[in-house]
């Protein structure tokens, strides 16, 4: 496999297996993916295709029966358990469907757990953590609990939070899944920006916005790439 | 040893000698410093003798003796013997000794001059006479140890619930790179917290409750007798052990939630 400069993910021969009342389901049968610096990658598929399972392969949650992932330079499952966890606390963020903020925690709390949990200084995080709000448009809801904001609000929050630590990477899974298509469409043009401003995205959707949104679309199919396209 | 009590004139002519009664006895009868009784011995069948209240005492709490209604009065031991049928008899009498005296030989010696006297210290006396407390004290023991077990076991699932009703946050801690060994502190952290608070908030209602029952028992008994203590000693033990209890609930919790992948503590 090679290391080439600017490749953020490089996947190769990924197949994952799922026990299953004896017998194994395989979810990937032979995935090769290729993400760069700063590129923004939809991952699109019907229902069942594998693609939550190759984003968890690609960001280090799950490993995969067979195959290697490289992300960020690092062979990804030739690391330990702790080093993958620091791998993903400081130099990947991650956004879920259903936004999974802590309910006990305020919003910027929220924010300032991955900065905690990476040594930042109080003062620093607390400072980041209403900048980030701030830079998605919920600075006047710094002190409000998840169960108090609207979903769109949650998703931002989610958004500030895995911007914490200035990732290299973000991993989506389905973030717009939960939301109506006004607010769907605001978490999309801040994803937009954030590419803009040269962070790397993949993001798995079923959402047709999110995907035309994105200037590079994967399509899967029963646990196969089937298609890649850069839209011009 | 039976006597009557009856309050009689003040005699005139040979000077009366004077005894001490019990303070519930001087509240019952009423009866006060100055006041005359008559006493006599119920099997002597000798006509009463007039004695003076010359003081009222406090009779020293003891647990032997609560449950028996019975008063108590000093006599000068002449007078005592004046008033018993047979002279030259005693069943039990105190010794007290000059400071730095030693107990020991002042035994051996009453029971070398008087024969067929034992003599006890005050303590053997004591360990004599509370071998019954020994045994519910052990009762004691064995409660306390069932309502730790009890208590620790209740903890331990108090942990196990919450920790479980929050799989799917730790697993997002731990998607988004939170270590293990973050989240396993936390966790016994929190229940040490838990097991510690409890522990506190059960020191103050055992000393509310422990003061509740000693006035219910002060007022049913008329004693100074405390039946409940909550000791600093227990204070602190309770706290030690709801610090050990807490980081072993806390432990065992946490280790259940970290050996489970992150992606799949959301699943029930």
């Amino acid at each position: 496999m090679t290391d080439e400069p600017g490749r953020v993910i490089e996947a190769r021969g990924i197949i994952k297996e799922y026990p299953y009342q004896g017998d194994a389901v395989r979810a990937l049968r032979g995935v090769d993916v290729d993400v760069s610096a700063g590129e923004m990658v939809a991952v699109v598929g019907p229902s069942g295709c594998g693609k939550s399972s190759l984003l968890n392969v690609l960001a280090g949650i799950d490993p995969p029966t067979r195959g290697t992932v490289r992300l960020l330079g690092d062979d990804l499952y030739g690391l330990d358990e702790g080093a993958r966890s620091r791998l993903r606390l400081r130099r990947v963020g991650f956004i879920f469907q259903r936004f999974h903020l802590l309910a006990v925690l305020s919003a910027a709390e929220n924010v300032e757990l991955p900065m905690a949990e990476a040594g930042v200084p109080k003062r620093e995080r607390r400072d980041r953590a209403r900048e980030l709000l701030d830079y998605v448009g919920l600075g006047h809801r710094t002190a409000h609990r998840p169960p108090h904001l609207s979903g769109g609000e949650q998703q931002r929050v989610a958004i500030a939070r895995a911007l914490a630590n200035r990732p290299e990477v973000i991993f989506a899974d389905e973030p717009t899944g939960e939301l109506d298509r006004r607010t769907g469409a605001e978490i999309i043009d801040l994803f937009a920006r954030l590419n803009r401003q040269g962070t790397t995205l993949v993001v798995v959707t079923h959402d047709a916005k999110v995907a035309e949104s994105a200037p590079r679309v994967v399509e899967m199919a029963d646990g196969l790439v089937v298609g890649s396209g850069v839209r011009p | 040893m039976l006597l009557s009590l009856a309050l009689a004139a003040v005699l005139a002519g040979d000077p009366v000698p004077g005894l001490l009664v019990e303070r519930r006895l001087a509240e019952a009868v009423p009866l006060g410093v100055g006041d005359t009784v008559r006493v006599r011995a119920l099997a002597s069948g000798r006509q009463p003798r007039p004695f003076v209240v010359a003081g009222v005492f406090e009779r020293a709490a003891d647990p032997n003796r609560i449950a028996r209604n019975d008063f108590e009065v000093r006599f000068h031991l002449s007078d005592l013997e004046g008033l018993l049928p047979t002279h030259d008899r005693v069943d039990r009498f105190a010794v007290v000794l000059a400071p730095g005296a030693r107990g020991d030989s002042a035994a051996r010696w009453i029971e070398t001059t008087a024969l067929g006297t034992r003599a006890y210290s005050s303590t053997g006396l004591a360990e004599r006479t509370s071998a019954t407390f020994a045994v519910v004290s052990r009762f004691h023991d064995a409660i306390g140890i069932v309502t730790i077990l009890a208590s620790a076991i209740f903890l331990l699932c108090v942990m196990v619930i919450r920790v479980d009703e929050r799989r799917r946050d730790m697993g997002v801690l731990r998607l988004i790179g939170v270590s293990r060994g973050t989240v396993f502190r936390a966790i016994v952290l929190e229940a040490i917290g838990i097991a510690v608070v409890g522990s506190a908030a059960g020191a103050v209602l055992g000393m509310i409750v422990a003061r509740i029952v000693n006035a219910y028992y002060a007022h049913l008994y008329d004693t100074t007798l405390r039946f409940a203590l909550v000791t600093p000693r227990i204070v602190i033990l309770a706290a030690l052990l709801g610090l050990a209890l807490g980081a072993l609930a806390g432990a065992f919790a946490a280790w259940r939630v970290v050996q489970v992948a992150p992606q799949k503590l959301g699943e029930r």
